[in-house]
């Protein structure tokens, strides 16, 4: 092994003015994190300002908090009475340091704190069940004196003459909590197919993503199954589901992650047999992460998570850079010149950079950033490579020359491919692609979360009548009582669907907080029921007449109740994700969220109610957020193909009737990949898609290098290490059980080896020029 | 559910004939066993503090173990309610509430009649007095939020119940006085109502 220094036609200034860039860049990028990185989680952030819905957005966000912020739990075992406590203690006990959980309700008197009587005291006079309001209607409330009557006396009931001798808020209440929650020796719980699970709510204090909740959520749950081995536990909660997928994460990358890591060292050691050149070659890969994530935070302010999570893939095509010029030093030696290179390495970029710089011209803000951060990746690995590779004193062993030969004699193509037969190919293919390549971009397709969590999330749904605020209707209104009689209004509507099997329910503020003029016309029945009737209770019961007034004084005093004093109430609290409050053209809004909605086709009726209703729109969330990704998938397609008809242009100048052989390896892969997936009938979505761009970036590198250095040793060499280690990098997570992970890699799989199997193919091209 | 809470656990206590013997909490539930079937007189009065007025009513209550509670009201309104364990096992229609308040009702008269003080003894200190002709018992509840509704419960009698009282929110008292307390035959057992009429 020889220490060979390399001259180079870059002045030195360059490089050090390079560096120094980068100590700016480093400072610049310390200042932007110094509140940590500023990202933004939202799919819709990806797309123009007059698709991203803020109302949709709002009520979208607002209704998953219930899902999201806490967890249910319900057990069932032999002897509940000592397991229920004995989970309840595990939980507790799983808070540590640092809280895990705001509160645990379990017993019933952990609901005692949520009585909403005193809140709602004046306001009783105004909300009546519709038994009250027809037996008012009917004889002026006659028949409810008996009831009151027995109640005064009852040991069960707790009688208030003077606030409210007819129980109207006891009657009013229950109707409202109705639940199938039940008390039973102290515990919560509920009956499901005559076995009786306590119930067991968790407020987390911490975010549901968060790896240290999780853990120690799921230890306590473990130990009490250890301790418990024949209890039964029904869980519900995002908090559930992001640990499986964490916990899926973190047993992947330990081992496709590691061992694509292994590999991907295994093969660069053998072929340069130098770690100093291994570092070497990945310092232009932090250098252009470097760049990209510092200009990129300083010309938008915020980084998307997508951006980061794509940008980042996409610049691992700036190895190809490094990889071309170490494999022409190891085996030019001496004689190594950068501006014989420069040309390749210079379109490699270029044409890169037009195919996602096309992106930018996109009205979409996301996949604008996405462009811009991988350009500027590119961009800044390319200038490392070329400004400081060059001048790095790197160990250049002999076995790196002798590798290269050996593995260019041994790859020779038995035939050449001509473009006769490329262009039969080709129409086959794209037959087949038309014929049966479809897309899916639901997100259920990507959930992750194994099918018995989901049973249980279904359960234990149904069993307590909760939802996770998919389906909902969006209403609108000029002002608050508009908007209550509108909500009002869809009750009738909703009922109907509801005996037709459409819904299983629905939750509304209209039917806690009636419009205004429904209100008053309560009040006015209470008047009337105060007369005759409570006389006549009064004097049955041997209470004076003293009392009767004071009872009377109180109707005049009785507010109207409005949204927001509502929602201050211990039962308001649970309906604060239902109201959104004002709007940005003046009005207010809320959400009627929908129950037991059958996707596909439970829907028509309900979209149908909302177009025939002024002010009210039906919504998917699931839905919604999979067609957003749909439409950011055929934006990215249809700006990348912009990009490559710009650049296909432009190779031509070059290239001219030879450039059939530079675009092959990347078209032809994608054709490939597309095929293949058409064949085995997968769906495409934004996942693969982003494959693709991958399988574009390396395919256009190789054939740029391949027709500039034909038959070079060298060449063909960095070209297979190029995509040999990208398929390790992001081929290997076709065995993901990860969804969107496995669609990235399966497309990488199949586009990188496709790509290899290409240029193998071109590379015994003619030995003229001609195509 | 407050309501609920002092119904049953009044309920509950009525049907406790108290052991003569070694007074502890185990005695009494020896005793307990003993006693199938008891009825009686009982008078209660309610003291509503904010009004400044007494609400009086008079009955009949029988108890049988492990099969009901009968609460009998003749003045000065006529009302009968019957509680049975098989509330607690029956499928209730899950929108009604009252039902669904019965039924705890229910469950815990079978706990305490069962013996299983596992559930009182867990929300109230419980001290007992006295021997086994003239004693008291004393309830509080340990949960300091239901310490804000429930005062204390104070149950004393001999051979049976005799008198109890719970001390309420906002001043409020409850106080039943049982009397002409004696054991239910077979026949009577069977001539008591089950239909739940509340």
């Amino acid at each position: 092994m020889s220490l060979l220094p390399t001259t180079s036609r870059v002045p030195r200034y360059l490089a050090w003015a390079w560096l120094i860039a980068h100590l700016v860049c480093l400072v610049a990028l310390g200042w932007l994190l110094r509140d940590g990185l500023p990202a933004d989680t939202r799919l819709t952030a990806m797309l123009p300002e007059d698709r991203q819905a803020p109302l949709v957005e709002r009520a979208s966000a607002k209704l998953g908090t219930s899902f999201e912020d806490r967890f249910v739990l319900l057990v069932h075992a032999d002897d509940l009475s000592s397991a229920t406590p004995a989970l309840a203690d595990a939980l507790t006990e799983a808070n540590g340091a640092t809280p895990l959980l705001d509160a645990l309700i379990w017993r019933d008197t952990d609901l005692l704190d949520k009585d909403p009587r005193a809140a709602l005291d004046a306001y009783r006079y105004r909300l009546l069940t519709p038994e009250i309001r027809q037996a008012i209607d009917a004889n002026g409330g006659m028949s409810l004196v008996a009831p009151a009557l027995k109640a005064l006396f009852s040991p069960v009931a707790s009688p208030d003459p003077v606030r409210d001798p007819f129980g109207l808020l006891d009657a009013w209440l229950e109707e409202r909590t109705a639940s199938r929650v039940t008390p039973r020796d102290g515990r919560l719980g509920v009956d499901i197919d005559g076995q009786r699970f306590d119930l067991l709510i968790g407020e987390l204090a911490a975010s549901p993503y968060a790896p240290d909740a999780q853990q120690r959520l799921t230890t306590a749950l473990a130990d009490f199954k250890a301790a418990h081995p024949e209890a039964t536990l029904l869980r519900s909660g995002l908090i559930f589901h992001a640990a499986v997928g964490a916990e899926q994460a973190k047993h992947e990358i330990s081992t496709i992650g590691l061992g694509a890591l292994l590999g991907l060292i295994a093969v660069l050691l053998v072929v340069f047999r130098s770690p100093r050149v291994l570092l070497a070659l990945l310092l232009p890969l932090a250098s252009g992460l470097l760049m990209a994530l510092t200009l990129t935070l300083a010309l938008f302010g915020s980084l998307h998570l997508l951006t980061l999570a794509f940008g980042a893939s996409l610049i691992g095509i700036a190895i190809d850079y490094a990889l071309h010029l170490q494999s022409h030093r190891a085996i030019a030696g001496r004689a190594f010149q950068l501006r014989a290179l420069l040309p390749g390495l210079t379109l490699g970029l270029v044409s890169s950079l037009v195919a996602y710089l096309a992106q930018t011209l996109t009205p979409l803000p996301g996949l604008r950033q996405m462009a811009i951060f991988a350009a500027l990746g590119l961009l800044g690995a390319w200038l490392s490579v070329v400004l400081w590779l060059p001048r790095l004193r790197l160990p250049v062993s002999p076995a790196t020359a002798r590798l290269a030969t050996r593995w260019e004699r041994l790859t020779r193509a038995p035939w050449r491919l001509t473009p006769g037969w490329v262009g039969v190919a080709v129409v086959i293919l794209v037959t087949i692609c038309i014929w049966r390549l479809h897309s899916d971009d639901s997100l259920r397709l990507l959930s992750s979360s194994p099918a018995a969590l989901l049973e249980q999330e279904r359960i234990v749904q149904r069993h307590l009548g909760n939802d996770t605020g998919t389906h909902y209707l969006l209403v609108r209104g000029d002002d608050e009582a508009a908007l209550l009689s509108r909500l009002d209004a869809l009750h009738a509507p909703l009922e109907r669907l509801q005996r037709q099997g459409v819904i299983s329910g629905h939750v509304d503020l209209a039917d806690s907080v009636p419009p205004p003029s429904r209100q008053n016309a309560n009040l006015e029945r209470v008047k009337r029921l105060y007369q005759a009737p409570l006389e006549t209770l009064f004097t049955r019961a041997g209470l004076p007449e003293t009392l009767a007034e004071r009872a009377r004084a109180r109707l005049d005093a009785s507010p109207v109740l409005d949204v927001a004093t509502w929602l201050d109430t211990p039962l308001g609290e649970a309906q604060r994700r239902l109201w959104l409050g004002k709007t940005d053209n003046g009005g207010v809004a809320a959400t009627v969220v929908l129950q037991g909605v059958e996707d596909g086709a439970g829907e028509a009726p309900l979209r149908a109610l909302a177009e025939s209703t002024p002010g009210v729109t039906y919504i998917d969330r699931i839905e919604r957020l999979s067609g957003l990704l749909g439409e950011l998938r055929t934006h990215i397609a249809e700006w990348l193909a912009l990009g490559l008809i710009l650049l296909s242009t432009a190779l031509t100048l070059r290239y001219r009737r030879r450039t059939w052989r530079v675009l092959l390896p990347p078209l032809g892969a994608t054709l490939i990949v597309l095929t293949s997936f058409a064949v085995a009938g997968i769906p495409l979505n934004v996942f693969s898609q982003l494959g693709l761009l991958l399988v574009l970036g390396i395919g256009l590198d190789a054939g740029i290098f391949n027709a500039e250095h034909p038959r070079q040793a060298a060449a063909w060499l960095a070209i297979s290490l190029s995509t040999l280690t990208s398929l390790l990098a992001f081929g290997l997570l076709a065995f993901s059980a990860t969804p969107a992970l496995h669609y990235l890699g399966l497309t990488c799989l199949i586009g990188l080896a496709a790509v290899w199997g290409l240029v193998y193919l071109l590379r015994s091209g003619p030995r003229g020029d001609a195509g | 559910m407050m309501r609920r809470l002092i119904a049953y656990i009044c309920l509950g206590l009525v049907g406790l004939p108290l052991a003569a013997h070694a007074f502890d909490r185990q005695a009494l539930q020896e005793r307990l066993e003993q006693t199938p079937a008891l009825q009686g007189h009982f008078t209660q009065t309610r003291w509503l503090a904010d009004v400044d007025t007494t609400l009086e009513s008079q009955g009949h209550f029988a108890y049988v173990r492990d099969e009901k509670v009968v609460w009998q009201l003749e003045t000065p309104v006529e009302d009968t309610l019957v509680l049975t364990p098989a509330d607690a096992t029956e499928a209730t229609p899950p929108n009604d509430a009252r039902r669904a308040g019965r039924e705890q009702i229910a469950a815990l008269l079978l706990q305490l009649l069962g013996g299983d003080w596992s559930a009182l003894e867990s929300r109230f200190t419980q001290t007992l007095e006295g021997d086994a002709d003239d004693w008291r018992i004393r309830l509080t509840p340990r949960d300091p939020a239901l310490a804000e509704r429930i005062g204390e419960i104070r149950l004393s009698g001999g051979r049976y119940i005799e008198h109890l009282e719970m001390r309420l929110a906002g001043g409020d008292r409850l106080r039943v006085d049982f009397s002409n307390q004696a054991p239910l035959t077979p026949e009577e057992i069977d001539a008591l109502p089950d239909a739940t009429t509340r």
